[in-house]
């Protein structure tokens, strides 16, 4: 079988394709990524890498305080599987509405020198009908 | 009576099974005398899901505690539509109703002439498939996900279906995506089929006889990820539409692969070429939705979305690894026809190219996905992307996909421009309104690319319209339709992306905030009691400059059923330009309120576009007379979009 005429022309089109969209993905990937941890695992991991991370927990039974003036919240956030591990949150944005203690929740931002962690997104699982979450016992 | 529809389950499971294994030991044997058997099975599967799902809705109607589905999803007081459209509220019964979809979906397609028409052969195969799939569906249906499952005892209210969901919006996003989904299984199987047995060049291809499916599956699929992103937008309060969780890049994963297949088999219509690149690419397209569900189902991926107890994980899977095997390998043993593209120049060549660009957003979004787990292969502390990195990477790439739309119409299949005036009046446009974008202060890169590119959308669709031939083809005019959602689409996510703006303001009665040029003052505020709630809404007066643009009413809830929880309502000023957006975020006891006020430029655009890309395509059902692949009706063919 012969090669058509135009393959090569495609071979060029595919590769700077390939390069430009490896090179968006290797600059995204540089800059866009963040760990993403269970408390537990947060607690374990060395300083350096919590400037920028993601954390998934449940919102703690106790000690959810509202700001006093303005939007926002801190609250202790418990590892899912053992709730002796915990950070405390700030976060200063508007709280959802399905965020109430034993939440899951997720949030985003990094560890402050305080040893707080503070928040820049709070995001709480879907209100799942789907799930185990909204069944009261 | 469950234990009945549990077993006509398990019949279904059996039938299926028997149905494939028959129509397997014929192809072995080299006979078909067992057709009109395996064929008269369908019947049976399609009646008894019937069967199961009417048993289902009528104890979802009775709060029939005793079943733990009805329990899981439902309560006395919920209103009776919500109740029968739990029907699909929880994992089993989802899973239900995309088994009753494909079953019901292979049904109509069996008494069509279409299916007559197939050497027993191909017919042969296409059932081996579609029995494969309704087992493995029967299969999670009597064993890790039974919707039949009973409590004892029964308990005296169901947990009820939370607030936030009452809302049609979320009614209708799930079970169009399960359209969605399953309206591709039967094209895929025929593909495969057509392939196996050979006979391809004997009968009608597969992606002619399926056209409707094709066609309605995309348009399901497309409702559905447009209907959720409006819910998330006006129910969840956030002001967002779209956030890149897992889940939502699950649905858009079919949705990528079958746009990109649906202009791969243009192509192939027209031109007799790709023949084998757009059965691996229907199959793709189902086994992604297939993935998409495991994606949702598992728990793989950690998302805000939680669904899924992780139960019917590894069978998925399983069965999308097997997918992806058969895919391939049916493909890679088929013979090559050895027709070569017209070159990257030509309308082929940028069919070609926009295909590549869907695919490569699809690897993309699922490599990032996925990264949490795969990077678990070689440390302890997993990375994953955040939202920028999918805005960073999948924008541009959708903005190429835009451009690539614009210029497409003008060149000719075979390679060269059909039009050279109109083309390079398609270039002036796009300059004229970059510029002027520029001069307004829009100048992030890719949304002013993306815009311009729209505008030129909108330019072609005119000047075809102009021409009175394409009026007297449907199909041209539903692909026009959806190109120019497309269209506008892009003008919405362009606008409303990066030049959104929002600001917390504290207010008390009287009171006002800015944002940009508008004023927002606190009229007052009310509470009271509606059936099922109390609320208490913030009345806003919205003025720009002297003029008043409206009141808007943000309002918080707590409904009776769901404790001291309470619920945002937001309201909106609906504008061809900037659309108010409020929401109540908190309201203390010294009558001050603190809302959230968004100034959204243009996002109505994205709706309109979406409701056009979900109902317009539904011309293109309406077949061309003509069978013969390169015709059609003439005088239209330098005004076909697809």
């Amino acid at each position: 079988m012969s090669r058509g005429k135009s393959t090569p022309l495609y071979l060029i089109a595919f590769l700077l394709f390939l390069g430009g969209t490896g090179y968006l993905c290797y600059s995204g990937f540089s800059e866009n990524s963040i760990y993403f941890l269970n408390v537990s695992e947060a607690r374990a991991a060395s300083p350096d890498k919590l400037a920028n991370v993601r954390l998934f927990g449940t919102v703690a039974a106790d000690g959810v305080e509202k700001h006093a003036s303005g939007p926002g919240i801190v609250f202790r956030l418990e590892d899912k599987d053992n709730a002796a591990q915990a950070i405390l949150v700030r976060y200063t944005g508007a709280v959802p509405d399905t965020f109430r203690p034993g939440a899951e929740v997720i949030v985003e931002g990094g560890i402050g020198p305080d040893g707080q962690f503070a928040a820049k997104i709070l995001m709480t699982k879907c209100p799942s009908k789907y799930q185990k979450e909204n069944r009261k016992s | 009576m469950y234990v009945f529809a549990s077993t006509i389950q398990l019949l279904t499971l059996l039938c299926a099974l028997s149905g494939g294994g028959l129509a397997l030991y014929d192809i072995w044997r080299g006979r078909g005398d067992m057709l009109p058997l395996v064929e008269k099975l369908h019947w049976f599967i399609a009646a008894a899901l019937l069967l199961a799902s009417a048993i289902l809705l009528h104890a979802l109607y009775r709060h029939d505690f005793e079943l733990k589905y009805v329990a899981s999803y439902t309560d006395l007081i919920l209103p009776v539509f919500y109740r029968l459209t739990a029907f699909w509220a929880g994992q089993e019964g989802s899973m239900l109703f995309w088994a009753l979809s494909v079953a019901l979906g292979g049904t109509i397609f069996a008494v069509t002439g279409a299916c007559k028409a197939l050497t027993p052969a191909t017919r042969l195969w296409y059932w081996v498939f579609f029995y494969a799939i309704v087992a493995f569906f029967t299969l999670i249906l009597t064993t890790w996900s039974n919707p039949f499952t009973m409590l004892t005892p029964p308990p005296k209210d169901g947990n009820g279906l939370n607030p936030l969901l009452q809302n049609p919006g979320m009614i209708f996003h799930p079970p169009l995506l399960f359209l969605g989904y399953g309206g591709f299984v039967v094209p895929s199987c025929l593909a495969l089929a057509q392939t196996l047995s050979g006979k391809r060049n004997e009968e009608t291809a597969w992606f002619r006889l399926t056209r409707p499916f094709l066609i309605l599956a995309w348009l399901a699929l497309t409702a559905g990820i447009v209907l959720g992103a409006w819910w998330a937008y006006m129910e969840l309060g956030w002001g967002g539409y779209w956030a890149w969780d897992p889940v939502e890049n699950a649905s858009l994963l079919p949705w990528l692969i079958s746009t990109a297949a649906l202009h791969t088999l243009i192509i192939e219509e027209r031109c007799r070429k790709l023949g084998r690149v757009n059965v691996v690419m229907i199959a793709l397209t189902t086994v992604s939705a297939f993935f998409a569900t495991y994606l949702v189902r598992s728990g793989v991926v950690e998302s805000v979305h939680a669904f899924g107890d992780g139960s019917v994980g590894t069978p998925l899977t399983i069965f999308v690894l097997a997918g992806l095997f058969v895919a391939f390998w049916t493909v890679f043993w088929s013979k090559a026809e050895g027709r070569f593209l017209a070159g990257p120049g030509s309308r082929e060549g940028l069919l070609t190219l926009l295909a590549w660009v869907l695919l490569a957003l699809a690897v993309i979004i699922l490599a990032a996905t996925l990264w949490p787990q795969i990077s678990k292969f070689w440390t302890s502390v997993p990375k994953g992307m955040d939202a920028a990195f999918y805005n960073r990477i999948c924008l541009p790439l959708g903005a190429i996909v835009v451009v690539m739309m614009a210029f497409c119409p003008w060149l000719r299949m075979a390679g060269g421009l059909n039009r050279k005036n109109a083309f390079m009046g398609l270039i002036a446009c796009m300059l004229i309104s970059a510029a002027a974008l520029w001069m307004a202060g829009y100048r992030q890169s890719t949304a002013l690319v993306a815009a311009a590119a729209a505008f030129g959308l909108v330019y072609d669709a005119v000047l075809m319209l102009k021409n009175t031939a394409v009026f007297r083809s449907p199909s041209t005019l539903g692909a026009l339709g959806a190109h120019l959602g497309m269209a506008l689409v892009t003008v919405g996510i362009a606008f409303s992306g990066p030049y959104a703006e929002d600001k917390d303001m504290t207010l008390a009665q009287g009171q006002s905030g800015q944002i940009q040029d508008y004023s927002a003052t606190l009229l007052d505020i009310r509470s009271g009691r509606r059936p099922g709630y109390e609320y208490v809404g913030a009345r806003i007066e919205v003025r720009k400059g002297d003029k008043r643009l409206g009141i808007i009413e943000p309002e918080r809830r707590v409904y009776d059923k769901f404790g001291t929880m309470q619920f945002s309502e937001v309201d909106t000023i609906p504008r061809p330009g900037d659309e108010i957006y409020a929401s109540l975020l908190r309201f203390d006891g010294e009558k001050r309120v603190l809302v959230k006020i968004s100034v959204k430029p243009f996002v109505n655009w994205l709706w309109i576009g979406g409701a056009m890309l979900c109902i317009l395509p539904l011309l293109c059902l309406r077949r061309r007379k003509s069978g013969s692949p390169a015709s059609g009706a003439a005088g239209t063919k330098s005004a076909r979009l697809r």
